[in-house]
């Protein structure tokens, strides 16, 4: 089994009631749920909240961020597990961040 | 202590050649080091492949990296505690990816 991250990018924004909002966190739950039920997650990483701070260059310069358009900003990341990157994006598919029309990166970790 | 997650962007340009990685390894080593011991390092994360899937849509489609767009580029994650978001941006300054002129982008940990 090898490493890979999920990276969760776009989709919309949390505009929706409270009880939306329950329902869409529970559909993450029960989708992570499964896959940890078939050994895939390493470790169920974290939701991001929207604002932040850019660090940059040389000059260490601080901003208010993030850039990225808001349809490729990261709202949040998983390790999983799987045999190869193939099998790692065809799990990613039960993801719930497609109902919003955001998409994820899967990206292998490097091996140190 | 708040929970923070540092997302390393490189320079543009080509990836580093094995022997610019053995250079820098250590300089990363000890300012994970210095976080650790000051009590700020959470998780250490871990750095990520140049190449990668994207899954996207509904029905979903795959496709493979290289991303659209290259200073979108994230290729590594650490997961921070800090007191505020001012807080862990002043820890991101010590990055060293910012002197070859890449960034760190901060982001709060959203609650659950």
């Amino acid at each position: 089994m090898s490493e890979f991250v999920y990276l969760y990018r776009g989709g919309e924004e949390r505009t929706s009631s409270p009880q939306e909002m329950q329902q869409i966190m529970q559909r993450w739950v029960d989708w992570l749920q499964g896959l940890a039920g078939q050994g895939h997650i390493k470790d169920k990483g974290n939701p991001l909240e929207r604002g932040g701070k850019i660090v940059r260059g040389r000059q260490k310069t601080v901003s208010d961020g993030p850039f990225a358009e808001a349809k490729d900003l990261v709202g949040g990341y998983t390790l999983v597990e799987a045999k190869d990157i193939d099998q790692a994006a065809e799990l990613s598919k039960g993801c719930p961040i497609f109902d919003a029309g955001g998409y994820v990166e899967v990206r292998p970790v490097m091996k140190m | 202590m708040n929970a923070f997650l540092f997302l390393y962007r490189p320079p543009e340009g080509p990836p580093l050649t094995p022997q610019q990685m053995a250079e820098v390894m250590p300089v990363w080593m000890a300012w994970m080091k210095s976080l650790d011991e000051r009590g700020h390092l959470k998780h250490a994360g871990n750095p990520l492949a140049r190449s990668g899937k994207i899954v996207r849509g509904k029905p979903q489609t795959v496709s493979d990296g290289p991303f659209a767009e290259a200073k979108d580029l994230i290729n590594g994650y650490t997961l921070i505690q800090a007191s505020d978001l001012a807080q862990a941006a002043e820890l991101a300054k010590g990055c060293p990816m910012l002197d070859g002129g890449g960034s760190v982008e901060v982001r709060a940990i959203a609650p659950m």
